[in-house]
């Protein structure tokens, strides 16, 4: 089953084309992974398979329903998005934070309720968040951070979560257990789409990948399939190199010098 | 709770000074100007703090307030060209006035995908001083005393309420009051844009309408009051900070607060005023005193 689809979408700033007629389904349960050299059109994908931006033409369904027919709240109880990167300019607590990706089932005025405090509860423990559910969130990490805005994305209680560069600037640790807990939230049911250019981690945690290349899918497949030398020299336009990875087979990729 | 305690007992204390502090002996006259004045300072103090706390939200910038985004002389503008045509105050035009100040510094701090916070402020000083020039030359040529100036561009309260403006005056009261209960459920949303524009997106908050809408409205609530008791400045510039320090982020908290601290301190202020000198100062040389320092420790942070 499609949990969303993007059909013959274009999108643009001005006079530059950003996305070029592309078409993309993500299967509800799956793992994609959307990679592609800087300026590919991967970050405004991703905001357009949630609704932050409006394609100029085509189509984009949200479980057969034309996303933008939904209301911005209503999207938001299903699509979580989390941005590469937040900036707080006050200092919430992290339980302040997560709290926040209660709004789209609050009305004003209300108080919060229990099914929120449980909403949180729960998104704080997926997102290993809760030796720090008191701290102020100016005083983590830059990885610690990234954490609470996945537990903020997941207290929406959304059915497909998309995140751009979720690892970007975090050490291998934060790495390591954010992708961790992005396969074990998959496993449990949640559609989780990527946007990654670190190649080796899209490689190692995605079931399919995506390849973006001047606003276009140029391939798509699993890891497998889609990373070879050649498309790779291809799109990036520098040499590579790919070996097995040691324990799962998947390609692993290494720039080839003389 | 002790910290809620502390700020009502402070503000029944502000409310007593307001009414008791002065030179003149009491009577049944002079109290009943107290009370008119003390019923303007809230309601001034509170509205100018409670649109800089919306206005700090909204921007994302601490520096940001009724003053320093130059609404306030926006609104001393149209309501000085009010007095120029009508002989009255005109709620419309001082609205007039802080809207269009307000959308031309918006437009020139305007980038794509944001606003450059030091180009708001820049903006906002540059047409507040292009504001009160132009005041001042429509007051010289409309031969008004100088004391009407003063009045419209450092702010006072000690307006003469009588049978003629007695009706308006409450009825804008009650206008900006509705104005702030309703703004007032946007608490969340500002909550939700301190982390970003993508992010309140994101969570379903249609940024563009959302900023019109608090944006407007604020203008509103500045030049409602503004053409009552002038252009008050810095009160909407510390009190959101004291807010803040007591009660934390949460703008459900900050909002509320921000309102009832603004009227304590802008009540305070205007008893300074009437017992530094023999005197009466306008209340705005009081709040820029403390204000202005506080607003380059802030710009220096």
């Amino acid at each position: 089953m499609n949990a969303l689809q993007v059909i013959n979408a274009r999108f643009h700033y001005d006079t530059s084309v950003v996305i070029d007629n592309v078409s993309l389904s993500l299967t509800k349960g799956e793992f994609l992974g959307i990679i592609g050299p800087n300026g590919a059109g991967k970050s405004t994908m991703l905001r357009l398979m949630c609704g932050i931006l409006k394609p100029r033409s085509g189509d984009i369904t949200l479980f057969d329903k034309t996303l933008s027919e939904q209301s911005q709240k209503t999207i938001a109880r299903q699509i979580a998005f989390v941005p590469q990167e937040t900036h707080f300019t006050l200092n919430f607590t992290v339980e302040d934070v997560v709290m926040l990706g209660r709004y789209p089932y609050q009305r004003p005025f209300a108080r919060e309720e229990k099914k929120d405090f449980e909403a949180i509860d729960y998104a704080i423990a997926a997102a290993q968040v809760e030796h720090l559910r008191k701290r102020p969130i100016n005083s983590l990490s830059s990885g610690e951070r990234q954490r609470v805005v996945i537990a903020r994305a997941l207290a929406q209680v959304p059915r497909i979560l998309l995140l751009d560069e979720p690892t970007s600037h975090l050490d291998l640790h934060h790495q390591y257990s954010i992708m961790e807990s992005l396969k074990k939230l998959n496993a449990e049911g949640l559609t989780v789409a990527v946007v990654h250019h670190d190649l080796n981690l899209a490689s190692l945690y995605c079931a399919r990948l995506v390849l973006m290349h001047g606003g276009r899918i140029v391939a798509s497949g699993t890891p497998n399939k889609l990373i070879n030398e050649e498309t790779l020299n291809q799109v990036y336009g520098a040499k590579v190199r790919i070996v097995q990875h040691p324990d799962r087979g998947v390609p692993q990729i290494f720039l080839h010098t003389e | 709770m002790i910290k809620i305690t502390l700020m009502i007992i402070a503000f029944l204390m502000a409310v007593a000074v307001g009414i008791l502090a002065g030179p003149a002996a009491l009577d049944a006259q002079i109290i009943q100007l107290r009370v008119w004045r003390v019923v303007l300072g809230i309601f001034a103090g509170g509205v100018l703090a409670f649109c800089g706390c919306l206005l700090q939200g909204l921007f994302g910038n601490p520096l940001v307030e009724p003053y320093t985004l130059g609404s306030a002389s926006g609104a001393a503008l149209g309501a000085s060209i009010g007095i120029l045509i009508f002989g009255a105050i005109s709620p419309i035009l001082a609205f007039l006035g802080s809207l269009g100040t307000g959308l031309f510094v918006y437009t020139v701090a305007r980038i794509e995908g944001g606003l450059l916070r030091d180009r708001l402020i820049l903006a906002g000083v540059v047409m507040s001083f292009l504001c009160s020039s132009l005041v001042m030359i429509i007051m010289v040529v409309g031969g008004r005393e100088l004391y009407e100036i003063l009045y419209l561009l450092m702010g006072y309260l000690g307006v003469i309420i009588n049978s003629s403006n007695r009706m308006m005056i409450i009825v804008l009261i009650i206008i900006s009051l509705g104005l702030v209960a309703f703004l007032y459920r946007f608490h969340r949303e500002l909550d939700i844009i301190s982390q970003g524009s993508e992010t309140a997106a994101g969570l379903g908050i249609n940024i563009q309408t959302f900023s019109i809408i608090v944006f407007f409205s604020s203008a509103l609530l500045i030049g409602l009051t503004v053409s009552i008791v002038g252009a008050i400045g810095f009160v909407g510039l510390i009190v959101p900070h004291v807010s803040k320090l007591l009660f934390g982020p949460k703008h459900r908290f900050n909002l509320g607060a921000s309102f009832i601290l603004g009227a304590t301190f802008l009540l305070f202020a205007d008893a300074l005023s009437r017992v530094i000198t023999v005197y009466e100062l306008p209340v705005g040389v009081v709040t820029s005193l403390v204000g202005v320092p506080f607003f380059i420790f802030l710009y220096k942070r």
